[in-house]
């Protein structure tokens, strides 16, 4: 479990707390530099955006959807191991699990925010999203709750919700232990955090049965959030969009690059926050067999999907399928077809999964893969719909491209900031994985 | 405000957000005193003429709040009907044009400089009324020249007075659509001046020469009209049409068949169709033995060789056209542009002639007299006129010009050098809404109502079978510092003296539309008993429109087959360029949209798609897919296109309906003037056009050059709306399985 | 709060729903024709829309990024190859789908089916999502890329009877139906219960050169438009998505030889 020997309890709570109690120049500079990208990435472009109007971005008449809904789902999908993986980890018991988790709810929870944000800047006059929720109104009118938007909105408020207090309820004990090793300001604010966490079995029971009510309660939610991002598209009738075969293929892709992402996070927390004792080789070990069975999956359905069109036979379906396979993304699709159904087989050899950095370069590509993947989907639909006259092109904007860059610094300023307040590994629970100490030890 | 603003900086940030959102601020109009000449939110139509090409359209504007919001076809001219083309609906956006002349200009440097100072209308028109007085007075009257559109009405009677009292017979026009050749034609076949009345309407077999009757060709919206009629307006009968024509045009479109015969055979075409028909019998007037053998030549097999259509096409065509019990056939276009226009538009009136096509409901109708008379004084019409025109500017003859509502400086082929010719001109007044290319060469500028802001009146030619005059009335007060065309010559006429303010007593040009309507009244009594003149006035403006359906035109004189035979030779067109060094044949067309270029200023055109390729913003030369695979071109490729007479660049479009061999350039853009919706766009082909002259019209042979093509390999987007323009297999045009 | 109340009419409105006959009692089902047979693709019918609905001029650059707004427009399609080729021209505007795909996109209710069987667009209820027109088949909604203005003083032919949009709102063919209004407001006036057929003639139709558009209530079987649909030319473009259109093309016919 442990590569470089059993730690102490002590240790383990010295080594994960010093990450928080202890920053360093490097912390800084790299938190300035997340947040200047953020700003300059995402939030001026976003904001001429906003002056002139959402045809600063590429869409037209031939893609009222561009590269905020891709990078939306994008979001959506990298948000679904956190808390999901979490959930079904611990209702199945898997120790190494413990070590891992945290950090990868709290993906989830920066992952969907990022996702929201993208929603916002999809939006053509944001300032009223607020018409999206079941507000009661001066015009009498409801939202539309036949619309799969509608859905999203209700999806995501709830697995947001969800997830925070799931993360939250996980990290009280921890939040205990931060009060406990600090002073001052900190020490007020971590007692307000914890609860009044004092470690007794009640609240040990409390915790546990609260803890795997909310596992099961996520479960079904994660899978159904996912779900109904791809009905905004399956629900649709447009060519390559219109099959059922979504809601799957959808919550798979989601769970697959989510664990990908797992991957790239644990690698940096690893190299970065020194955590190797705690992260080690059979996390990787099992996360890369997670992923290996979630890239048989996806290519399964992948096929199926092309399949499906390609015996449907409909004028329609083949036309959209022939851009797709030979169009001008045509290398885009099989720069994803190679990153994500061919690159992860090499998984199955333990030489690479059991190395970081070969994993860590597989995981990205994942990323890549299933990024491209998104784009694919809003990029080559559209623009080959129902009438052949109206066929046309989509390309993403500069502004747009700058906006997805700048997506990234958001979730790793977020990811930053989130060391820095919340223990990134749980205490209480690798405490639970160590070996009871003998005495004569 | 400013200790508002430093106060509350912090805020600004804030507000600045919402400020994005809603920066326009809605400013409603207060109008405590009702005014008078309108309710507020009540629509006002008022009926007038047409003025955005020559069919004269009676049309009626919508009026709110004293601003004209929309323009539809006048439902009782029996013109329009009630219904309007596209561009006669954009002519709002000549009204509301941003690049309007609002006042008098005067050239503050030189003619090249293209900067002009504001003078006063006082100071302008006595300028030019004591510079015409002085050379009335010196008996050079005939230096004095006055250049028109296809003016007609009131405004021609008015220009045509004022020159032959000024003592200048030098009053010409020129309109690049006006069909000359047709009028010559028909003038040989017919004896008419006027153009007769083709009824479309009750026809069965239409074959069109190269007349785009649905788009471009004399009146359009009437015959769009007239065309819908022909293929549904029946019950059980459906009108057949044929369109002959190397570049299948919005008519061609239409037609159940599309032959692209060689460019410039059509007539010989027409006469291979004359020869089978009457070969087959069906004519058998007593003339026939003369018919049968000045067609002799024309046999099916020597037509197919020189048009390239085959020989069955030939009789079948022949066949169906005798056998229609209503057939007609019409030619314009390209057709009516060659060195051989008038003989090929003869060949056609040789078929309606043998086809027994004349005073026959779904053939050609002559039009009775008009309803005004011939206006007087003498006016020149066409390109000859125009050469003449040229060569005494040349020579330094000219010492006044005056222009107006023409282009020459755009519309002719550059070798004419017209606007060289200008440069010899001392004095070049334009009476003009816009800085179009001539308009920029004159020294003095005079404003123009638009014609949505003036009186007149018209008679439409091509009529419609019966007596029909229009008013056109102001819709709007002038917008600017402009006055109305006529009321300037009725003031230049004051300031000039003598015997003009006499002869010409009208205060404006409302008062002499009157005065001509009631000469016109007295002097008729048919139809408008019990009618005082001032009910009839009253009438005649509410309606816009005056007619006497139950006239008809007394019995025809039949045409002189003599003189039809006599003008049947030299049936194709002699091309400029040779064919080994042009291997194209450059085909400039009309388009539905700008028309001869007039269009281009109006942003609802720019923006509207060509009908046939759905372009828009620009120009481009069309090729055959074949013949720009063999040359391995693509759309968007920027080509040379290059004649004897000159060279332009240009984007490659592929063009389906393209004879090979030819290259297509539409006529419309290419402005280096003419506001900013127009200026520098797109290529004018007019530059390409070898400066050839049809002598039996003395009109350009503008179809009549012939080009090379070369890739120069820059690219240039092409803007068009189309994505791909097949079905796919997909039934979008109608289910496969025919029910009709 | 109301709640009570709210749930009582509601339920009352429900059941007012579920009584026989109920739908019939709403008058209109506006329907258009066009006679592919007559029309010629002159697009008069396009610059009409433009003028009616104070449509905008969206200039080179943004043409060329395809973001024109056009609530009619022509499409073209070719057939064959030189020399035997044809052109087909179909006008395509908002089909006005009884069974509209756009109507279940828009999360806010900005585009709802309203009793006389239009499918209507709110300017000012749209955030901008832009699903409907993803999920629109024709492709014949527009959206608001900009604001886009009018150069001085071609602003002032905007009609007054139409909303100017802004920036971020989707937009499309109304029938005109500012047109209808005004001619049921007549009608009221005229102490009439009905419009007479005939009475609304969009801008398109009241444009065409040919006559190929006819506008009226397929509920009344006598008007122009109900007679036009049984002409066996009939056909709904893309049928078979079941979207039930309310605009019926007649086929072109073939010249028999």
């Amino acid at each position: 479990m442990f590569d470089h020997g059993q730690p102490s309890y002590a240790e383990v709570n010295k080594d994960i707390l010093s990450v928080m109690l202890e920053t360093g120049p490097r912390y800084w500079m790299l938190l300035g530099t997340t947040m200047s990208v953020a700003v300059i990435f995402f939030f001026m472009p976003w904001f001429y955006q906003l002056i002139v109007g959402v045809g600063a971005a590429g869409m037209s008449r031939n893609a009222y959807w561009g590269t905020y809904l891709s990078n939306f789902i994008f979001w959506i999908g990298l948000s679904h191991s956190g808390t999901l993986l979490s959930a079904i980890l611990h209702i199945t018991n898997s120790p190494w699990r413990k070590s891992v988790y945290r950090s990868a709810e709290a993906m989830t929870l920066f992952s969907l925010m990022t996702a929201a944000l993208f929603v916002m800047v999809h939006l053509g006059r944001v300032w009223f999203v607020h018409w999206s929720f079941p507000i009661p109104n001066q015009m009498g009118l409801w939202p539309n709750f036949r619309s799969p938007l509608m859905f999203d909105v209700m999806a995501i408020t709830t697995y947001l919700t969800a997830s925070s207090i799931f993360i939250y309820m996980g990290s009280v004990p921890d939040f205990a232990a931060v009060r406990d090793a600090s002073t001052g300001t900190r020490r007020r604010l971590y007692t307000i955090f914890s609860f009044g966490w004092r470690g007794t079995a009640r609240e040990w029971h409390t915790l546990g049965w609260a803890y795997t009510f909310f596992a099961v309660f996520v479960i079904p939610l994660a899978v159904s959030v996912h779900s109904i991002v791809s009905w905004d598209f399956a629900l649709s009738i447009v060519p390559g969009l219109h099959h059922t075969i979504f809601a799957p293929y959808f919550v798979c892709g989601a769970i697959y690059s989510g664990t990908a992402g797992i991957v790239t996070v644990m690698y940096c927390l690893r190299k970065f926050l020194n955590f190797e004792r705690y992260i080690g080789q059979v996390h990787l070990d099992n996360l890369g067999k997670l992923l290996l069975a979630l890239s048989l999956i996806w290519s399964y359905i992948n096929m199926l999907e092309l399949f499906s069109s390609w015996y449907g036979g409909s004028s329609f379906e083949l036309e959209a399928l022939k851009f797709k396979l030979t169009g001008f993304y045509a290398p885009l699709y099989w720069e994803m077809i190679l990153f994500c159904a061919f690159v992860p087989l090499l998984m199955f050899f333990r030489k690479f999964r059991w190395s970081w950095n070969k994993m860590l370069l597989i995981s990205i590509l994942i990323n890549i893969g299933m990024l491209t993947e998104r784009f694919i989907i809003v990029a080559t639909s559209q623009p080959r719909k129902f009438l052949p006259n109206a066929f046309g092109f989509y390309f993403p904007s500069w502004i747009e491209i700058s906006i997805t860059i700048g997506s990234f610094a958001i979730f790793a300023t977020m990811f930053l900031i989130f060391i820095k307040w919340v223990p990134a590994i749980s205490i209480y629970e690798v405490k639970e994985t160590l070996k009871p100490l003998r005495r004569d030890a | 405000m400013q200790f508002i603003g430093a106060g509350s900086l912090g805020v600004a940030g804030g507000v600045l957000y919402g400020e994005s959102v809603q920066k326009d601020v809605e400013l409603l109009i207060p109008q405590v005193v009702p005014p008078e000449d309108y309710s507020p939110g009540v629509a006002s139509w008022y009926n007038t003429v047409c003025n955005q090409c020559s069919a004269g359209c009676g049309i009626s504007v919508r009026i709110r709040e004293g601003k004209a919001k929309k323009i539809e076809g006048n439902p009782v001219h029996p013109v329009s009907q009630g219904r309007l083309c596209a561009r006669g609906q954009a002519g709002l956006n000549v009204l509301y044009n941003p690049d309007r002349i609002r006042s008098p200009l005067q050239n503050a440097t030189s003619r090249e400089s293209g900067s002009f100072t504001e003078i006063s209308w006082d100071e302008a028109l006595t300028t030019i009324g004591s510079r015409i007085g002085r050379l009335r007075i010196e008996g050079n009257a005939s230096r004095v020249r006055l250049l028109t559109g296809s003016t007609r009405g009131g405004l021609d009677e008015l220009f045509a007075q004022f020159m032959s009292l000024l003592g200048s017979d030098h009053y010409q026009q020129y309109d690049f659509t006006d069909p000359g050749a047709l009028r010559a034609a028909n003038r040989i076949a017919f004896g008419m001046d006027q153009l007769p009345h083709y009824d479309i309407k009750h026809a069965d077999y239409l074959l069109s020469f190269g007349a785009d009757y649905l788009a471009t060709w004399l009146s359009p919206v009437h015959y769009s009209l007239a065309y819908g009629h022909l293929r549904q307006g029946r019950d059980g009968q459906r009108g057949r049409t044929v369109q002959i024509e190397p570049r299948m045009s919005l008519s061609g479109a239409a037609a159940d068949e599309w032959i692209a015969a060689r460019p410039g055979t059509e007539g010989l075409l027409a006469l291979g169709l004359a020869h089978e028909l009457l070969r087959a019998g069906s004519y058998t007037g007593s003339d026939r033995d003369e018919w049968a053998s000045a067609l002799q030549p024309y046999s099916p097999a020597m037509v197919a060789a020189e048009t390239d259509v085959s020989v069955d096409t030939i009789v079948r065509i022949a066949r169906e056209f005798a056998e229609s019990t209503a057939s007609l056939a019409i030619a314009g276009g390209a057709t009516a542009a060659g060195t051989n226009a008038v003989a090929s538009v003869v060949a056609v009136n040789a078929l309606n002639y043998l086809a027994g096509n004349l005073n026959q409901p779904g053939g050609i109708f002559f039009n009775p007299d008009p309803a005004f008379s011939a206006a007087a004084g003498s006016r020149q019409v066409g390109m000859q006129g125009m050469l003449d025109l040229a060569e005494a500017m040349e020579a330094g003859d000219v010492e006044v010009l005056i222009v107006h509502d023409s282009n020459p400086v755009h519309a002719l082929p550059e070798n004419v050098r017209f606007r060289q010719a200008m440069e010899n001109v001392p004095l070049v007044v334009a009476l003009s809404s816009f800085h179009d290319e001539t308009t920029d060469m004159a020294d003095l500028i005079l404003p123009t109502n638009t014609y949505l802001e003036s009186w007149g009146d018209d008679v439409p030619d091509p009529g419609v079978g019966f007596p029909v005059a229009s008013i056109s009335q102001p819709v709007v007060a002038p917008l600017y510092d402009t006055l109305p065309v006529g009321d300037i010559v009725l003031a230049l006429a004051r300031r000039i003296g003598g015997e003009l303010p006499i002869r010409m007593p009208w205060g404006t040009m409302e008062e002499f539309i009157k005065a001509r309507w009631r000469d016109e009244y007295d002097g008729r009594t048919a139809g408008l008993e019990g009618q005082d003149f001032d009910a009839f006035w009253q009438a005649s403006l509410e309606a816009g429109v005056w007619g006497q359906p139950g006239i008809v035109a007394g019995d025809p004189s039949m045409p002189s087959s003599a003189a039809m035979i006599a003008a049947l030779a030299n049936p194709v067109s002699e091309f400029a360029g040779d064919e080994s060094d042009y291997p194209f044949v450059l085909h400039p067309y009309l388009t539905a949209t700008f028309l001869d270029g007039r269009g281009a200023n109006l942003p609802w055109l720019q923006e509207l798609p060509d009908p046939m390729t759905s372009v828009v913003y620009g120009s481009w030369a069309e090729l055959n897919p074949a013949t720009a695979e063999d040359l391995g071109i693509r759309e968007g490729d920027v080509l040379e296109v290059e004649t004897p007479a000159g060279s332009v660049s240009v984007p490659a479009l592929i063009f389906p309906a393209l004879r090979p061999g030819v290259v297509a350039m539409p006529i419309g853009q290419g402005h280096t003037a003419y506001g900013r919706y127009a200026r520098n766009r797109g290529a004018n082909p007019m530059d390409l056009v070898s400066m050839q002259i049809d002598d039996r019209s003395g009109d350009l042979a503008w179809a009549a050059t012939r080009a090379r093509v070369r890739n120069t390999g820059e690219r240039l987007q092409i803007i068009k709306t189309d994505g791909v323009t097949r079905t796919l297999g997909r039934q979008i045009l109608g289910p496969k399985n025919d029910h009709a | 709060m109301k709640w009570g109340n709210d749930l009582s009419t509601f339920v009352e409105k429900f059941r007012q729903y579920l009584k026989p006959g109920y739908y019939d009692e709403f008058d209109y089902h506006w329907t258009m024709t066009i006679d592919l047979d007559r029309c010629t693709g002159c697009e008069a019918c396009v610059v009409a829309c433009q003028a009616e609905n104070n449509l905008p001029i969206v200039g080179e650059k943004r043409y060329a990024q395809n973001r024109e707004i056009k609530w009619i427009r022509i499409e073209r399609y070719w057939e064959g190859e030189y020399p035997d080729v044809k052109m087909g021209f179909i006008p395509m505007l908002c089909q006005h789908c009884d069974a509209a795909p756009c109507e279940i996109a828009c999360p806010v209710f900005a585009t709802y089916h309203n009793q006389d069987g239009l499918n209507t667009q709110i300017y000012n209820r749209c955030i901008g999502t832009r699903t409907c027109a993803v999920y629109c088949p024709y492709e014949v909604r527009y959206f608001n890329w900009f604001t886009y203005t009018w150069d001085e003083p071609l602003e002032q032919q905007l009609n007054p009877d139409v909303t100017v949009r802004e920036k971020g709102v989707m937009e499309k063919c109304t029938f005109c139906i500012q047109r209808i209004r005004l001619a049921k407001d007549n009608a009221k006036d005229d102490d009439r219960r009905r419009v007479r057929d005939g009475e609304v003639v969009p801008a398109c139709v009241q444009s065409c050169p040919t006559e190929a558009m006819a506008f009226g209530d397929s509920n009344d079987p006598e008007a122009k438009v109900s007679k036009m649909m049984k002409n066996p030319r009939g056909y709904t473009v893309l049928e078979e998505l079941n979207t039930t259109p309310s605009i019926v093309y007649l086929k072109k016919a073939h010249a028999e030889s």
